[in-house]
């Protein structure tokens, strides 16, 4: 589903965010991508997301080559990709169903199609009930929860997570990856970035560890440390 | 499809009320750009009515009383001829129906005096095009030859009037279209502001929409479209603007004596028609640079 060759990405001309990396993810694997601030986790994210083209090697996604993807077929790309933040990233002024049909709506899901499937993707992340609510109105682990399901409504092939439980208490970020967990066992390939020590240590999934920006343990059903 | 036109048209609108102060400014600026230059159009025209007895190169017109007869029509020619190949290089009959059209023209703004004016009332012409090295003294001692003829009334010489006519016009026409150029410099800024700002006020929707991906012009046609629509507007006020103020011209202008020859001035209705549509396609052109700068320089998709 996602694999690395040789991937090195420099800022200007001395700053290396990634430096030779390489690892292949067959799909529905669920993979944690650990380290320190500025480690390169973020990076590895939007080179997988084309926000950034690495200096060197090759980045397959989904059997493509993302590297020399034409600027053109980055947003198909991105419908196979779902991303969740650390901020949630929900508009503010729109409610639950419409931050999620939204998804749907900027790609031209026909409106029979989003009154069909936002309904059960918030069924699947617990929200069925809060959908005419307000971002302001929920909790964080809530926020979080919208975040995911706007990220899943259009049945992404990969999962890319940056921090998901930065912002949450413990019982909260469980909660989420529990979430992440069941979507992972529908076949979608799942990456996080986190720093989340206890996450890591009970999920026991395979740990990519990166430290300024070179891999240094890949680790099938890893610890964080 | 569908929902994508209805999107584009719904988030024109809401990003037209969230910015409403910003949008204004820009409406009146590029309203009052396009006004100028309409005005430029219009005088323009006005002048051109003014010389529309000097076309092609005509330096001399004789003017022939209303009822004058062949033979003595042939006196007056027979007077051309014998100057022809030596100060005249050629002249033109404009007859009644073509002296009329004339007429038509230079009266628009005084339809009761062209209304008097028929076969019987209205003097006919000759424009006459003097060979190339006449020099003013030879044509104004043409001109005293001619008037002796019984038929004419009086010999206008180009020099006298084109000279004024012409300074005038491409005085008043080089100010006010600078002036207008750059004015509508200033909607392109306050358009391509008024998009940056909207843009801005968007950017985690802009975010959203290209992490869930949405095509580029998907993100950019609603900010495209605010900027095409703000300088239509612009181009829609200046031509109520500019009809106002063509209609108060033409009643004035009634009022002044015939001699003052502001009659002239006076553009028709068609002419009117067609500078807004001009101001129109203009404004249009000015939001879309404006916007189109904004967009590809402040969205990254």
């Amino acid at each position: 589903m996602i694999r690395l060759e040789n991937v090195t990405m420099t800022y200007g001309t001395d700053v290396v965010a990634v430096r030779e990396a390489s690892f292949d993810v067959p799909k529905g694997e669920f993979v944690f991508l650990v380290g320190p601030s500025g480690s390169g986790k973020s990076t590895l994210l939007r080179l997988l997301n084309r926000e950034e083209r690495p200096s060197h090697g090759s980045v397959w996604v989904a059997g493509r080559n993302i590297a020399d993807m034409p600027s053109g077929r980055v947003p198909h790309l991105r419908r196979n990709i779902g991303n969740i933040f650390q901020d949630y990233k929900l508009l503010p002024n729109k409610t639950v169903f419409e931050n999620v049909a939204f998804a749907q709506q900027v790609i031209g899901k026909p409106k029979h199609v989003i009154r069909q499937q936002v309904p059960a993707v918030l069924e699947i992340v617990g929200l069925q009930d809060k959908h005419e609510r307000f971002p302001n109105q929920l909790s964080g682990g809530e926020q979080q929860r919208v975040s995911i399901a706007r990220a899943f409504v259009n049945r992404p092939l990969i999962m890319l997570a940056d921090e998901p439980t930065g912002n949450l208490d413990p019982g909260t970020g469980e909660g989420i990856m529990r979430l992440l967990d069941r979507i992972n066992e529908t076949g979608t390939t799942v990456l996080m970035a986190t720093h989340d020590q206890r996450i890591v240590n009970a999920m026991r999934k395979r740990v990519i560890q990166l430290d300024r920006g070179v891999i240094v343990r890949d680790q099938a059903r890893g610890v964080y440390d | 499809m569908w929902s994508r036109i209805t999107y584009t048209l719904r988030e024109t609108w809401a990003s037209f009320k969230r910015n409403v102060t910003l949008t204004v400014a820009a409406i009146i600026t590029s309203a009052v750009a396009l006004l100028i230059f309409g005005l430029t159009l219009l005088m323009q025209q006005g002048f051109d009515n003014l010389l529309a007895l000097w076309e092609d190169d005509v330096e001399m017109v004789v003017y022939v009383r209303a009822q004058a007869s062949e033979p003595q029509r042939e006196v007056l020619e027979g007077e051309m001829e014998r100057q022809q190949g030596i100060t005249i290089d050629s002249w033109e009959y404009c007859d009644v129906d073509c002296s009329l059209d004339v007429k038509d023209r230079v009266l628009a703004g005084s339809p009761e005096i062209r209304d008097r004016l028929d076969e019987n009332t209205n003097p006919t012409f000759y424009r006459v095009v003097p060979t190339e090295g006449t020099d003013l003294a030879e044509l104004q001692s043409l001109a005293a030859a001619l008037v002796g003829v019984p038929s004419v009334i009086s010999v206008n010489l180009a020099e006298d009037e084109i000279d004024l006519i012409d300074r005038l016009k491409d005085f008043v026409g080089q100010y006010t279209f600078f002036l207008s150029l750059f004015l509508l410099f200033a909607a392109v800024l306050l358009i391509w502001n008024t998009i940056r700002t909207a843009m801005y006020a968007r950017r985690r929707e802009i975010e959203v929409m290209k992490a869930v991906g949405a095509t580029d012009w998907f993100i950019r046609l609603p900010f495209m479209l605010e900027g095409l629509v703000q300088g239509m507007l612009g181009g829609l006020v200046a031509c109520g603007a500019l009809w106002f103020i063509n209609g108060r011209w033409t009643n004035g202008v009634a009022e002044f004596p015939i001699s003052s020859s502001f009659q002239a001035m006076v553009v028709g209705g068609g002419d009117v028609v067609t500078t807004c549509g001009i101001l129109m396609g203009i404004g249009a052109l000015v939001g879309a640079i404006g916007s189109g700068i904004a967009v590809s320089r402040f969205l990254d998709v």
